[in-house]
């Protein structure tokens, strides 16, 4: 293939509050079955890139985890694989990331070690499905130096999480703000980026030269004058999840059928680590109603516009609305949840309430659970 | 020198002919169990988690379902670069090459593959039965009583003694008598098949038995261990267990999987049956769905209303469907306001808008009342009804089937429309 990939996954944000104590954001469980950085992952998978590098930082103990073998995205062994670099000292440095071109500096020797001619990277907290091939023959085709996936979001949607963009009319990218607090134009880059590989290896030593240290801040937007940045426009479903609305609005989209046949039932598929878990039960009692089950859930509550990860147990008389309810989490008896999201591997005594009145409420409760 | 104290043999070669038209395209073994399993997961499993690494899976009868399962053997662990697990079909030799004629046979033509790995003990499954047992108890129990062969036993109701092979032993576990089928039984401990052999005596006693027409652990390998004196020890295992050989048992062990405390416990963590699985999404329930007592697996789409069933792995079930105490097996689709009761709907089947799969009085089928009996409407793998028709019971439907297959828009109770042919 003529890309290696790159996932930048070290990052945290304020933004997910309490949910990234846990796991890292590229880690964090969408729709069910699947983590975040599967849909990157698959993307590329899917569009044939053989080599990966995932590069962690921040609580990355089960992301490293859950990419401990590349088999489950089918990532070549003698030829690419699927890499996961976190930080580490060397002779030369003992520096965590620092941002993320620095990240890509400290892993300089893997990029200068490829044959690939150009790089792909993407974060590991969008939820999209991409053919990469696609972007690179644009790329190409317009001998630009960087390709930026962009999407226009819908006309008054906060935009202050992201990089926004404008372009001319030949799509070259004039002007990029990076999460500016407020602004007129509604296309945000996408945080995936095609650019030549030996193009990358210097912008990189450039900046490290420079101290500095962000990818965005640093080079990309430092570079628009002298460097050709084009944007590629998506209309496919994309979304970022890096904050706690946003990551509750992702997964209820699943809810909606068009997102699902999308995701689960068009080609080409999401791949994922497989867990072997028993199908989801439901006994008398259980009323399921518009919402998501995973496997090894045993139901015997009523669960309303709902998500439920694996591994769920919902006691008897249990009310839960519009909440996300992460795996491995006990319902006892009698529990009512309304707009929240419960973080994995709680249990919550039974006779609890929770209501989320004001937006969403992050549940974290670990009482006793007593298995027989 | 490659050495593994235990391997397991695991006999799948068979057709299982009292499933009817569920085993016409695939072997037994590889019959869909329990919403997202096959009956081999379970012997498969239980060597993994026994500790057994090392598994030959004997095939012949309609391999291609049970190899693309198996593959190398990834989710059970069994992809190992010395022993895992291995598909041994018959093959051509110089001089005499025959199929598999018997149980002892298909072990006897590969003693060169048991061989490789040097084993002190052998141990003998079928791929056939649903439980969970952890084989190296078995062992310890072998070797502590010094014996030669064991054979696993379950106690089965007097009643029905008659219908299993009876072992009797003495207070030791030594086994005194077989008797296979008895009248009168001397005891009520059933064979089931599962048999730990010291090498040594495997090996000779197959060899000995080369010529044996037809070469059977039961009736030929056993007793000739007995008579030459050989030490033969009766285990008792007390778990579930089930022979799911007939569509009536078949259809039981499924439903049992449902009761609120199930006796066969999928929800166990320390011994977790593994399965290649196909489906990762999780399963969406929408608004209008009613779902009561069910098993439902991945990927599955659900929109009507659900009894008592238990559903695979991609099924869609449209608006206004309704079914009672059913099985619907992986990828099949139930159209919207399709009825079914007491139905078997195999992988991939359609059953049109409307249509209406188990209904009126059971009747004995007029064909093979032995096999489709139970009240059982069974639609084979691949197959589909078209439109509003309506099936009877004790029934079997094959291939795509249009509405000029149905005298009067309907298959009467006890017929069989057998549109691919392969009903024998």
């Amino acid at each position: 293939m003529r890309a290696v990939g790159i996932i930048l996954a070290g990052g945290n944000s304020y933004r997910m509050k309490e949910l990234s104590n846990r796991r890292a954001i590229a880690a964090m469980p969408i729709a069910g079955s699947f983590r975040s950085i599967d849909f990157s992952l698959s993307s590329m998978a899917n569009s044939r890139i053989q080599r990966v590098a995932v590069l962690t930082q921040y609580n990355s103990r089960s992301l490293s985890a859950h990419l401990s073998s590349s088999k489950w995205w089918d990532f070549g062994r003698k030829q690419g694989g699927l890499f996961v670099f976190p930080p580490t000292v060397t002779s030369e440095n003992s520096f965590w990331y620092r941002g993320t071109a620095d990240a890509l500096y400290q892993n300089l020797e893997f990029l200068r070690n490829c044959h690939e001619p150009y790089v792909v990277i993407a974060s590991g907290d969008g939820v999209y499905k991409l053919d990469f091939n696609k972007v690179l023959e644009y790329h190409i085709a317009k001998k630009a130096d960087i390709t930026v996936v962009c999407k226009r979001l819908p006309p008054g949607e906060d935009v202050s999480r992201f990089g926004v963009l404008r372009m001319n009319e030949n799509c070259r990218i004039e002007q990029f703000e990076e999460k500016p607090m407020a602004s007129d134009a509604n296309t945000i880059s996408c945080g995936i980026y095609v650019v030549r590989r030996r193009q990358l290896i210097e912008l990189i030593e450039k900046s490290a030269e420079e101290g500095r240290f962000d990818f965005v801040r640093d080079i990309l937007i430092r570079c628009r004058g002298v460097k050709k940045i084009y944007g590629y426009k998506i209309d496919s479903y994309w979304s970022n999840i890096a904050s706690v609305d946003a990551y509750y609005r992702t997964n209820m989209d699943f809810l909606k059928p068009e997102v699902r046949d999308y995701f689960f039932r068009e080609y080409p598929e999401v791949h994922s680590k497989v867990e072997d878990l028993p199908p989801a039960k439901y006994n008398p009692g259980s009323e399921v109603r518009n919402s998501l089950v995973s496997a090894g859930s045993i139901i015997n509550g009523a669960v309303e516009n709902s998500i439920l990860f694996k591994n769920v147990f919902v006691g008897e008389n249990c009310v839960i609305k519009n909440s996300i309810v992460m795996n491995d989490v006990y319902l006892g008896d009698n529990v009512h949840l309304e707009n929240c999201i419960v973080e994995s591997r709680d249990t919550i005594r039974a006779n609890t309430y929770y209501n989320g009145d004001d937006g969403i409420q992050i549940v974290i409760q670990s009482d006793e659970r007593y298995i027989l | 020198m490659i050495k593994k104290e235990m391997i397991a043999m695991l006999l799948a070669g068979g057709q299982g002919s009292r499933l009817g038209v569920l085993t016409a395209g695939l072997a037994k073994p590889a019959v869909p169990f329990g919403g997202k399993y096959r009956i081999i997961d379970f012997p498969l499993s239980n060597c993994i988690n026994s500790g057994i690494d090392t598994v030959g899976v004997l095939t012949q009868y309609r391999p291609l379902k049970l190899n693309t399962h198996i593959g190398i053997g990834i989710p059970w662990d069994l992809d190992r670069r010395e022993g895992g697990v291995t598909v041994l079909p018959p093959y051509e030799k110089v001089g005499k090459s025959e199929w598999y004629t018997g149980t002892a046979n298909a072990i006897y033509q590969n003693l060169e593959y048991m061989d490789r790995y040097h084993p002190d003990y052998v141990l003998i499954l079928s791929g056939d039965h649903i439980y969970k047992m952890d084989y190296q108890v078995m062992l310890d129990y072998h070797k502590s009583h010094g014996a030669d062969v064991t054979l696993a036993v379950r106690p089965v109701p007097q009643e029905e003694a008659s219908r299993f092979g009876i072992v009797a032993a003495d207070d030791q576990g030594r086994i005194r008598e077989f008797q296979e089928k008895p009248d009168h039984p001397k005891s009520n401990l059933a064979s089931m098949g599962i048999y730990i052999f010291s090498w040594p005596v495997l090996r000779d006693a197959l060899i000995a038995l080369a010529d044996q027409e037809g070469c059977d652990f039961g009736k030929h390998v056993l007793p000739y261990c007995f008579d030459q004196g050989k030490r033969l020890c009766a285990y008792e295992f007390g778990g579930y267990w089930k022979d799911v050989g007939t569509l009536g048992s078949y259809w039981q062990a499924n439903m049992e999987l449902i009761d609120i405390v199930p006796e066969f416990n999928l929800y166990e963590e320390f011994w977790k049956i593994y399965t290649k699985c196909e489906f990762l999404p999780p399963q969406y329930v929408s608004r209008d769905a009613r779902i009561y007592r069910c098993l439902i697996g991945d990927g599955t789409e659900v929109d009507g209303d659900l009894t008592s069933s238990v559903i695979g792995c991609g099924v869609r079930i449209g608006k206004g469907a309704r079914i009672r105490d059913s099985i619907v097996m992986n990828g099949a689709v139930i159209e919207q306001g399709a009825v079914l009761d007491r139905a078997i709907v195999a992988e991939g089947a359609r059953i049109g808008a409307g249509a209406a799969v188990g209904c009126g009085d059971p009747v004995p089928n007029r064909l093979q009342p032995q096999i489709y009996g139970d009240g059982l409407a069974i639609i084979s793998d691949g197959a589909s009804v078209p439109p509003r028709v309506r099936i009877g019971r004790n029934t079997a439907v094959t291939g795509c089937t249009a509405p000029g297959d149905y005298q009067d828009g309907q298959l009467a109770s006890g017929e069989i429309l057998d549109k691919a042919g392969v009903v024998s």
